[in-house]
């Protein structure tokens, strides 16, 4: 029993954290929304550096690992890239991602040229081509509608290894969105003291940063999850979504309300982290929907426990 | 990177579970029931957990225990608390008295409590809080003052009130809190081991939702202890107490029991589980995933305790997220039930177990130090930058 990331992933994680702050950490991501190229300009570059063209999260425990972590660290910066995406690539070096069943949309979607995308049921996807450009909004400034040109879903464990890196990528957001707070609330001095010494204040970071905790472990386990028992893994990976997005409301919640009305500006990291981990936890399905496909899940294929009860919850029992 | 316990823990739980099934029925709900039936299989199950060298499994082995790793020490708590702790009222004297007399007892101490701990046949309470001092236990009032020589080497009488005191009822020892010289909150608070039958000593049992045995107040009038009765320093107390405390670190693992629960009731269910309303089925999926992450916050504990310690923020982030899960499932397994919520005892769901788990996770955000005192350790903790 070890939960702790393999040395070799932290260690990635923090040469891509120096790296990322290089380039102006969360000020690369108001760069990008301001010029596009800055993606290809600047991130490609870095990431090449930092060895991502040739890390393949599922040669190896190490090498999903260091994924996971490198993910964080993005996440930690807004990096304007499709990490989780580009991390999971075929044969043919297109980025894996999962997509709603609707439409085939996706972060970054003008980024890359070819796309491989499919449904998390596993039922539905094929190859994709890059949108020509993206949504422009405030939520989603790089999120677009890929062009589906023909067969060849990826493999369901792709789907979910790319989910799981993304929640990676979401805890990297949320660890930060919780550092800035303490941070903001140590120096905002309100009736003559910091806000901090208020024990209102005292408890909601505790609560934010108890949740945190709790997804980073959740997120391990997965992690280990998925090397176990790849595509059986599928419940335990739509529960690792499901509350990465659950911890991502009361967290981001309780970041920008300690923030005033600071939360809400974009000279205010917090804020640009709000607004730039929003398509991550809307595609391909918000909270809701994650809920009642994991509900699907155990009561279809049963919840593995650490340890067994002799029975999975509803599944075994059906 | 790795979430298996290993063959080891897994041979452990068959054979702790073999071993509560084979002594309990599926409607035992732990010793603190109406029927004095129940205390007394608890106490013959102790007696038998001894005889097969797993009562005292995390002991040292020195000390005559089985030098069980501390993930054997989890299972164990696991399996115990998953199963309505077939250990009764004896846990408390086996996870610290034990300990904490293996760390500050004399010799002579030694020799006399910790056989009867390991052979199952003795129940300690502790007398901790105080009507005045709960949260902030270092204000108790308890007073132990010297007969005759000011040393104490004549012996002492003790005169207070504790309070919420588990098992006093039923328990033979005390390890009690109390109060000597003239220091000022920490510095003065020496322990004392107490018979239960000792004159002057008074139980009064308080009446709850948890059920009978569970809460007392226990009235010390003028209560002699000899000299041989202190454990440790002399005003040391507060150490005592800290390493009692150190060695319920990772606290109760009711996430363990939630997971049974769930499991027992869903198997229940699973006939009509298709008719339940909609937000169950997601209810109780979320519930799934709040044990799964209680008990890794939990499993953190533990490992940081294998290798170098436990921060306080560690335990609290623990505490707060384990206690919580308890509440949340009780709620979960409540609403799944519906009318028969009201329903207890054997003719209820899953033998009663899930009515009496709501009753007792009433208590689990206030049991054994409040979910606010928790908040306020993690929050000073991130304050001061250090990672939670």
């Amino acid at each position: 029993m070890d939960p702790v990331l393999p040395d070799e992933a932290v260690e990635l994680a923090e040469a891509a954290g120096k790296a990322f702050a290089a380039l102006g950490g969360v000020d690369l991501a108001r760069r990008a929304e301001a010029d596009a190229g800055v993606r290809r300009a600047e991130v490609v570059p870095v990431l090449a550096a930092l060895g991502v063209d040739d890390l393949d999260p599922r040669r190896d425990p190490v090498s999903l690992a260091a994924a996971a972590a490198l993910c964080e660290a993005a996440g930690r910066v807004a990096l304007p890239h499709p990490l989780a995406a580009d991390l999971v690539r075929d044969d043919d070096g297109r980025p894996t991602a999962a997509v709603p069943a609707e439409v085939p949309r996706v972060d970054h979607a003008d980024l890359i040229d070819g796309w491989r995308v499919g449904t998390l049921d596993g039922t539905a996807g094929g190859i994709a081509t890059a949108a020509a450009r993206g949504l422009g909004t405030r939520l989603g400034p790089f999120v677009g509608d890929l062009t589906m040109e023909g067969d060849g879903r990826p493999p369901l464990v792709d789907l979910l290894l790319h989910q799981v890196l993304v929640a990676w990528t979401v805890l990297g957001t949320l660890d930060r969105a919780v550092a800035l707070t303490v941070e903001h609330v140590s120096g905002r001095v309100q009736f003559g003291k910091p806000i901090a010494a208020f024990q209102a204040v005292q408890f909601q970071l505790a609560d934010a940063a108890v949740a945190v905790a709790g997804l980073r472990e959740l997120a391990g386990f997965t992690l280990w999850r998925l090397d176990q028992a790849g595509e059986q893994s599928r419940a335990d990976v739509l529960a690792l979504r499901l509350h990465a997005l659950e911890t991502a409301r009361a967290v981001l919640r309780t970041g920008q309300q300690l923030h005033g009305a600071a939360g809400v500006c974009d000279e205010y990291d917090v804020s640009v982290l709000v607004r730039m981990v929003q398509p991550a936890l809307r595609l391909p399905a918000g909270v809701d929907r994650t809920a009642a496909e994991l509900a699907e899940a155990i009561a279809a294929d049963g919840f593995v426990g650490l340890f067994d009860h002799g029975g999975a919850a509803i599944g075994a029992a059906r | 990177m790795d979430f298996d316990l290993g063959a080891e823990a897994t041979a452990l739980r068959a054979r702790l579970r073999a071993l509560v099934s084979a002594h309990f029925d599926e409607g035992f709900l732990g010793a603190f029931t109406d029927d004095p039936a129940d205390l007394a299989a608890t106490q013959a199950f102790c007696r038998l957990l001894a005889a097969e060298g797993l009562l005292t499994l995390a002991w040292p082995v020195d000390h005559g225990g089985g030098g069980g790793s501390l993930w054997d020490q989890t299972v164990v708590r696991e399996e115990m608390w998953a199963h309505h702790e077939p250990r009764g009222a004896q846990y408390m004297g086996l996870n610290w008295v034990g300990p904490a007399l293996m760390a500050y007892g004399t010799d002579e101490q030694k020799a006399r409590h910790l056989p009867p701990i390991a052979a199952g046949e003795v129940i300690w309470c502790q007398g901790f809080s105080e009507p005045e001092a709960g949260s902030d236990l270092a204000s108790l009032r308890t007073r132990a003052e010297p007969v005759g020589d000011p040393s104490g080497a004549d012996g002492w009488r003790i005169s207070g009130q504790k309070i919420w005191t588990s098992y006093a009822g039923m328990a033979q020892w005390c390890i009690l809190a109390a109060r000597v010289g003239g220091g000022e909150r920490h510095e003065g608070i020496t322990m004392f081991l107490v018979p239960m039958d000792s004159p002057g000593i008074e139980v009064r049992p308080i009446r709850s939702m948890l059920g009978p045995h569970h809460l007392n107040e226990v009235f010390f009038d003028d209560v002699p202890a000899g000299p041989e009765a202190v454990l440790g320093e002399l005003g040391g107390g507060w150490s005592v107490i800290k390493t009692a405390l150190a060695h319920e670190r990772v606290g109760i693992a009711r996430y363990a029991r939630c997971e049974r629960l769930l499991s027992a009731l869903g198997a229940e269910l699973a006939p009509h589980w298709d008719d339940l309303p909609a937000p169950l089925h997601a209810a109780w999926a979320r519930a799934l995933v709040q044990v799964r992450v209680a008990r890794l916050l939990a499993y953190r504990t533990v490992h940081a305790q294998e290798t170098g310690g436990v921060p306080d923020v560690i335990a609290s982030a623990a505490r707060i997220a384990v206690t919580q899960c308890d509440q949340s499932v009780a709620e979960v397994l409540f609403s799944a039930v519906e009318h028969r919520a009201l329903e207890a005892k054997a003719e209820a769901p899953v033998h009663g177990a899930v009515e009496d788990h709501w009753r007792y996770a009433q208590a689990a955000t206030v049991a054994s130090g409040t979910i606010e005192v928790q908040r306020m350790i993690v929050a000073k903790a991130l304050l001061r930058g250090e990672p939670v």
